[in-house]
């Protein structure tokens, strides 16, 4: 299983298109960083504009904390598509180049090829968080300096001190890893029924953008509905820079979200057991 | 000689009158003048900001007065937040000033402390303050309570306690009880996570957009009339 997996780490990490994911997180970040250098403020005075009406808030409000926070924000539909880039090539790529037969003529069977293309995906996904954490917050923190963490919600003014958000985001990004690790056994689950990588990767970012729609629609329609829904859920991390900490709701969330995982993951093993391998 | 007891009995009505009004008078003027005594101070604070939908953890930091209304709260590297009104949030500048007429409402009985109290109004029609009553210990020489109606920031109540800087007329402790307006951001922009939905407003009844906040200040050391730099009181980022 490990020399698999090994293999499999070497056939992602041997494509250039894997750096390119590295090479867009890098270029949209420092886009963004660059950006709040020049123009941070008025940006800041916009959105604070409520709060500035009615209280005198002084010190380096524009930190490398809050620059972070509007990273993460702006990657939420990007990062999917850089997961999907990789997870949905897993096995429709080796279909398209032929290999995937070749593959299953070896001692091993289609479920555990599944599992080790998906676990692959993850470290890839994990991979991918980690280079966001450096470029995004330790990047942030060196061109922004630290400071209290100021987290506007549509209805709140939420403020963390300094000492206390480090951890937040170590959370927020494990709750990401989880959230893109279900984006990847989608993109699993699209690649076991294609034959190229290109249906897999554009299903996926179809989805999740048809989807995230729904989830942020403020229509009674769909109330019912959005709870159930993965995307709903995948913003989760943000629970993380509440006051308190809505613990209940991201447990909720990460359930849900472990839940499709493994619903996705079951359903593609399911799948490529029975699948008629052709090339 | 009936008609002589009833001039005597209103000249004694209007006398009593005017000797409360003047005593009254006086104990205003110089409770402001204890109070204006303190021309800066250095403190170190804590500070408890309780605003619906605003949720900031106790601030610890040091806050610096200069008369007659600078005030600056710096915390160390961290974010100082204090609310922006048009007249201060000190009992200097909630205590009109100027020419002022003082109105004597009788005493009244506050945590089983009999207080006097006081309606203030000043004279001066463009003051930002149009009425302030004062719930003063006679005893000790000290405000002990205030409600100052602004004109453009509303009502603003002000509970003190004192210590060991009751000389200075300088408190321990203050809770100032203020209108705030409510605030909304575009979830667009925000995408908020929904993780409590918001409780609908009972039919018929409308969501008022302003709401009493409480700040309570908790002095722990004075350093006063040691005199304090313009340039403290500069915006900095």
């Amino acid at each position: 299983m490990i020399q698999l997996l090994r293999i499999e780490l070497y056939k992602i990490f041997r494509r250039p298109r894997t750096y390119i994911s590295f090479g867009i997180i890098t270029a949209i970040v420092l886009v963004i960083q660059l950006a709040m250098l020049s123009d941070g403020k008025s940006f800041l005075s916009f959105i604070m504009s409520g709060v500035n009406e009615q209280f005198d808030i002084q010190g380096n409000v524009l930190n490398g904390y809050l620059v972070t926070y509007i990273i993460l924000q702006s990657l939420l539909i990007h990062i999917p598509l850089l997961v999907a880039l990789v997870a949905g090539d897993a096995l429709a790529g080796e279909a398209n180049a032929g290999t995937l037969r070749l593959l299953l003529t070896k001692p091993i069977s289609r479920a555990k090829l599944v599992l080790v293309k998906f676990t692959s995906s993850v470290i890839y996904t994990v991979l991918l968080i980690v280079w966001l954490a450096v470029v995004g917050l330790f990047g942030s923190l060196a061109l922004f300096g630290q400071g209290d963490m100021i987290n506007l919600k549509s209805d709140a003014f939420v403020m963390l001190l300094q000492h206390d958000v480090m951890w937040r985001y170590m959370a927020a990004f494990l709750f990401a890893t989880l959230a893109m690790t279900t984006i990847a056994s989608l993109s699993l689950l699209l690649s076991a029924f294609a034959d190229n990588s290109i249906g897999p990767i554009i299903s996926t970012m179809g989805i999740v953008v048809v989807i995230t729609i729904l989830s942020n629609l403020e229509l009674p329609l769909f109330d019912k509905i959005k709870p159930y829904l993965f995307t709903t859920h995948m913003i989760g991390w943000k629970g993380f820079f509440d006051d308190p900490i809505p613990y209940g709701a991201i447990g909720f969330s990460a359930l849900v979200m472990f839940l499709y995982t493994v619903g996705f993951l079951a359903t593609t093993i399911f799948y490529f057991n029975k699948k008629d391998i052709k090339s | 000689m009936r008609k002589l007891l009833g001039i005597l009995a209103v000249c004694l009505f209007v006398s009593i009158g005017t000797i409360k009004a003047s005593d009254a008078d006086k104990l205003y003027y110089s409770l402001r003048t204890k109070v204006l005594s303190v021309k800066d101070y250095t403190a170190d604070v804590r500070m408890k900001i309780d605003i619906n939908r605003m949720r900031i953890p106790q601030l610890k930091g040091t806050l610096f007065f200069k008369s007659p209304d600078k005030m600056r709260l710096e915390r160390h590297g961290g974010l100082s937040i204090l609310p922006k009104k048009n007249i201060n949030l000190t009992l200097s500048n909630l205590m009109p000033d100027g020419k002022v007429t003082v109105i004597d409402m009788g005493t009244s009985t506050i945590d089983g402390k009999k207080l006097r109290v006081l309606k203030v109004i000043p004279e001066d029609e463009l003051s930002q303050i149009i009425l302030a009553k004062i719930w003063i210990d006679e005893a000790n020489m000290l405000i002990l309570k205030t409600e100052t109606t602004s004109r453009n920031d509303g009502t603003i109540a002000m509970d003190l306690s004192f210590g060991k800087y009751a000389s200075y007329a300088l408190p321990d402790r203050v809770i100032i009880t203020m209108d705030v307006k409510d605030y909304k951001l575009p979830k667009g922009i925000t995408l908020d996570y929904n993780d409590v939905p918001t409780p609908p407003t009972p039919p018929g009844e409308k969501k008022s957009k302003t709401q009493k906040g409480t700040i309570q200040i908790s002095y722990l050391s004075y350093d006063i009339n040691k005199g304090i730099s313009d340039d403290k009181f500069k915006d900095k980022e």
